[in-house]
């Protein structure tokens, strides 16, 4: 069977079994352990003592936390990256078999609220935010931090008496594509070539802005 | 040094000079296969670098025929007057060249630029990525290396640069 949440392909085999690990905890602290996955896919820092208080009195092992919080944090992303709704998650992951209600005899709790629908719940707000995440974090290569600049003015050199001429000497910060590290560069421009560098930039800045 | 010159009848010197200021200039430079016959490598070495250094000090200098003149009074007048009228010809793009010179006084200048809009259509992390980049290669001479600076821009990034850089144009176009 094929799901969209996968991108049109099958549900890989660990995620289908570690999601009954995950039927075993009340929704409410399903909810919350959502929250603390999707906090970790933001870059916001996961809290894994509150991740082991949420998953205490299911009796979790380190084994089936790790599993829980790994299997979530892949429904998450992959909804996310294959811009599944909250509806078609929900009934996606139904089909996998996450109960619509905390199972019965296992949880004391009166949970009403269901696992998907807490699961789907969390995802939909942080939806936009998990995408512009991973837009973000698409792979490219070389990135602009900062510019700066100074404009000289030249009056004289060894080779010309007379030169006077500006020129323009630029400090482009770069993150770096295979290092990652920052980088700078510093480099000097004849205000010829810089009216030539800045009038094609404006040409392709016109054309990206076409783009929308 | 430029007497030799006269070994040349004067179409033919007007043409060599005409090729030594091309060499200036970054083009090609006159070649030593043409005139073995009429210089030997040590003359021919001599002869190429004395015109280039009077033409970059005439130039440089903005010297008057007259000083030009007095620097080839080993010179019959004619092949001199042949020099004068290549100088005058060529002066601007040999004072083009020397500013170039001046520029590539600093440790790194900027030797060329390319750029390319893409449109990144999707990626490992999310499937509709649609976000248009600009890519943007400086070819940087840097202690006579040429070393290539990429840096791949988003719409804010290259907002960025481009305010950056119209800032700078700004005072530049105040000089002029």
């Amino acid at each position: 069977m094929r799901f969209r949440f996968c991108g049109d392909l099958d549900c890989p085999d660990w995620v289908l079994a570690e999601i009954s690990t995950l039927a075993k905890i009340s929704s409410v602290k399903m909810k919350l352990l959502c929250a603390q996955v999707l906090k970790d896919l933001l870059g916001e820092g996961i809290d894994y003592d509150k991740v082991a208080k949420l998953t205490a009195d299911a009796k979790f092992e380190s084994g089936d936390i790790k599993a829980s919080v790994a299997v979530l944090s892949f429904i998450l992303s992959s909804a996310a990256k294959h811009d599944v709704d909250s509806e078609s998650l929900s009934s996606e992951l139904q089909q996998l078999g996450l109960p619509k209600a905390g199972v019965e005899g296992k949880n004391v709790q009166f949970d009403l609220e269901e696992h998907t629908t807490g699961l789907c719940k969390s995802y939909e707000d942080k939806h936009s935010a998990l995408q512009d995440k991973l837009r973000e974090t698409s792979l490219r290569l070389g990135q602009l931090e900062d510019v700066s600049w100074r404009v000289d003015y030249t009056l004289s050199s060894s080779e010309l008496r007379e030169v006077n001429e500006p020129a323009i000497q630029l400090k482009l910060q770069l993150n770096g594509a295979e290092s990652g590290a920052s980088e700078t560069k510093v480099v000097s421009v004849s205000a010829e070539k810089f009216r030539v560098l800045l009038a094609e930039l404006k040409q392709g800045q016109t054309m990206m802005n076409a783009l929308q | 040094m430029a007497a030799s010159l006269s070994r040349l009848p004067i179409t033919g010197c007007l043409k060599l000079c005409h090729r030594v200021v091309d060499g200036l200039c970054g083009q090609e430079p006159p070649h030593r296969g043409d005139y073995s016959a009429t210089w030997s490598l040590e003359e021919w070495m001599e002869l190429i670098n004395s015109l280039t250094a009077l033409f970059r000090m005439v130039v440089g200098n903005n010297s008057s025929d007259e000083e030009m003149l007095a620097e080839l009074v080993d010179l019959d007048s004619g092949h001199a007057q042949a020099l004068l009228s290549v100088l005058r010809a060529r002066e601007e793009e040999i004072h083009h060249a020397l500013l170039e010179r001046t520029i590539s006084i600093s440790c790194a200048t900027l030797q060329d630029f390319d750029w390319q809009l893409k449109l990144a259509l999707s990626s490992d992390k999310i499937s509709s990525l649609h976000t248009p980049l600009l890519s943007l290669n400086l070819d940087v001479r840097e202690n006579g290396h040429l070393q290539p600076v990429t840096v791949e821009m988003n719409r804010e990034e290259l907002n960025t640069l481009i305010s950056s850089l119209e800032a700078a144009n700004k005072v530049v176009l105040q000089l002029k």
